[in-house]
């Protein structure tokens, strides 16, 4: 039973020029995409850079305006509810940053960052909220003397735990995760991961997990979209994108992910080449004649291809 | 867990006023003027309570022009009047004019500098068009035909006139920091956790100005103390039965008084310059402190 539903989201953002400064075209950031988010699953956003995955999600927070669609969270529109700062929408969703440094403020300690959604959304007795700001912490596995440092005294990986503790302060049903891991190193992304994926057991959290990371969407996602130009391009389970991949664009991108075995390059490296060749020469077909993505078309109960038609899916 | 935090702060690089303290002890220029600065206002401000204004402006023709030590300490202009007393009195309306201007300029050009960096858009446009406005006109002039226009010209409404045209270079300043700032993850982050903008511009974008304000601040004090002189030796500053430094180094525009009566002119301007150059050294100082890549300690 899906909590909240996505319609036809798009955002598109102005180009003005000329002599008046008047519109003269615009950008199909994000240009008509529908999502679903089921209670304690986790959904991967995958696609290039400026695909527009960022942007979806900070539309749907409410950081960047809508230009048509709608939100609807539990039943009802939050489209319009999403600017008022302190409404349930914005206690219920909230995000973790790919930058862990900027997104805490060098200026405040560790516990008044806690505290600030804290003293937003819960009406808590100094005392409780001491007490929250110290669960917190436990459940993010640092020490409690962190509580008076200042955020430039921790790793890249402990203040991404504290970013986390953040978001988690207002017991949120989603938590939208822009590149959490993709600015911290190979041991220290396992790390804050798999300690994502046990918050998650341990809340029945829903992640919309943003990534470029194809590894990294493998490990985490249960359902996963794949973005290319502002719209979708195909979405699936995990299983249906990783073993039965149906567009081009997909085929290509999980032909891009690097093996780990050093046996076998060269083949490799010719099967890439060749896939190449194939690639250039079909890829055409793949969009319309604006190389627009086409609407999606299921072929199973989970899985969405786009195309111009069922005949065209191979 | 005590110990542990003060063992921390001793090995650790110092911060905040660590900084500041020991560029101050690397730049001994900067050392002494904050020193004398300090001793000379706290001085200033003392004396002029034993000096009475009515009776130090009374005009004495038989002490016009006497010599330092013959009856005044530091000898007497074309009135008559005692040039130490003077002296005192004009310095610490100077310093106080000056000290004035800085906090009203720097109050409303942090906070209109803050809203445009912040809101941007058509409020930013509408905004910046009005300083540019500010910045475009002569200035000096506009407050040449204010002072003659006010009917009560008081130091107040001194302030008051030279605080209308100087608040925009904060302003600008500020906006450009709070530009940058605004786009940082923080304010985002803030955003969807449900702050207002009120409390975001003043709890986390405001704090990391801070260290930029305190230096523009001080280097605006500087330049506010030349103001008040400068128009004063122009003959729009004070009105004439106020004491000023200005008034005193404007008796030099006299051929005689120039080349005779040295005494009336030259400590009124040695003051100036140490003034201003020991404020300066003050705002270099603290400037290196806030700016990693200019510090010497």
């Amino acid at each position: 039973m899906s909590f909240m539903q996505i319609i036809d989201l798009k955002v598109h953002y102005p180009i003005r020029g000329g002599f008046f400064n008047s519109i003269v075209d615009w950008v199909y950031a994000v240009d008509g995409i529908d999502m679903e988010f089921e209670q304690g699953k986790t959904y991967g956003l995958v696609g290039e850079s400026g695909c527009g995955k960022s942007t979806t999600g900070k539309a749907i927070i409410g950081l960047e305006k809508i230009t048509s669609g709608k939100i609807l969270f539990e039943g009802e529109d939050v489209t319009k509810e999403r600017k008022s700062r302190t409404s349930h929408f914005h206690r219920e969703v909230q995000m973790i940053f790919q930058d862990s440094h900027s997104s805490l403020n060098p200026r405040k300690r560790i516990a008044d960052i806690l505290a600030e959604p804290i003293r937003n959304f819960l009406n808590l007795t100094p005392r409780e909220e001491r007490k929250k700001i110290d669960e917190l912490l436990a459940i993010v596995g640092m020490p409690g003397d962190s509580k008076e440092k200042f955020p430039h005294e921790f790793s890249g990986g402990q203040k991404q735990r504290i970013n986390i503790a953040r978001a988690l302060a207002t017991n949120p049903k989603l938590i939208i995760a822009d590149e959490p891991v993709s600015a911290l190193d190979l041991s220290v992304q396992a790390q804050v991961l798999n300690f994502m994926k046990d918050v998650q057991k341990e809340f029945g959290l829903t992640y919309l997990f943003i990534s470029h990371d194809l590894g990294v969407v493998k490990h985490m996602c249960d359902y996963i979209f794949i973005m290319y130009k502002g719209r979708f391009v195909e979405c699936g389970t995990k299983q249906d994108i990783y073993q039965n991949p149906k567009h081009l664009y997909t085929k290509r991108l999980l032909n891009s992910i690097p093996a780990t075995t050093p046996l076998g390059r060269e083949k490799r490296k010719w099967a890439r080449q060749e896939f190449e060749k194939m690639y250039e020469k079909h890829i055409h077909k793949a969009f319309d004649e604006n190389g627009r993505v086409y609407d999606l078309i299921p072929i199973s109960d989970t899985h969405y291809v786009s195309a111009s038609s069922v005949k065209e899916v191979v | 867990m005590r110990r542990k935090k003060k063992r921390y702060r001793k090995n650790g690089r110092p911060r905040g006023i660590g900084v500041a303290f020991r560029e101050f002890q690397k730049d001994k220029i900067a050392l002494v003027s904050l020193f004398l600065l300090v001793l000379f206002i706290l001085f200033v401000f003392i004396a002029s309570f034993f000096i009475d204004q009515e009776q130090l402006m009374r005009i004495n023709l038989y002490d016009r022009y006497s010599r330092p030590g013959e009856k005044y300490l530091l000898g007497a202009d074309q009135g008559g009047k005692d040039i130490l007393g003077q002296l005192i009195i004009g310095a610490r309306n100077s310093v106080s004019i000056a000290l004035a201007i800085t906090l009203i300029t720097g109050f409303i050009g942090i906070v209109v500098g803050l809203i445009c960096g912040y809101f941007g858009g058509w409020v930013d446009y509408i905004i910046m068009r009005i300083i540019d406005f500010f910045v475009t006109i002569p200035s000096l002039l506009f407050i040449i035909v204010f002072v003659t226009l006010v009917p009560k010209y008081s130091i107040t409404s001194f302030i008051l006139i030279m605080s209308l045209f100087l608040w925009t270079g904060t302003a600008r300043l500020v906006r450009s920091k709070a530009l940058s700032e605004s786009k940082r993850d923080y304010v985002s982050a803030s955003k969807t956790l449900g702050t207002s903008d009120f409390v975001i511009l003043r709890r986390e974008v405001a704090p990391n100005l801070s260290s930029l304000l305190i230096v523009e601040l001080t280097l605006n004090f500087a330049g506010n103390v030349g103001i008040e002189t400068g128009l004063s030796y122009l003959g729009f500053g004070l009105p004439p039965t106020t004491p000023s430094l200005g008034t005193l180094v404007s008796y030099a525009n006299n051929p005689a008084v120039l080349q005779q009566y040295w005494w009336v002119w030259l400590p009124a301007s040695l003051l100036i310059l140490f003034m201003m150059l020991a404020i300066n050294y003050i705002g270099q100082a603290l400037r290196r402190s806030v700016d990693v890549k200019q510090r010497l300690g």
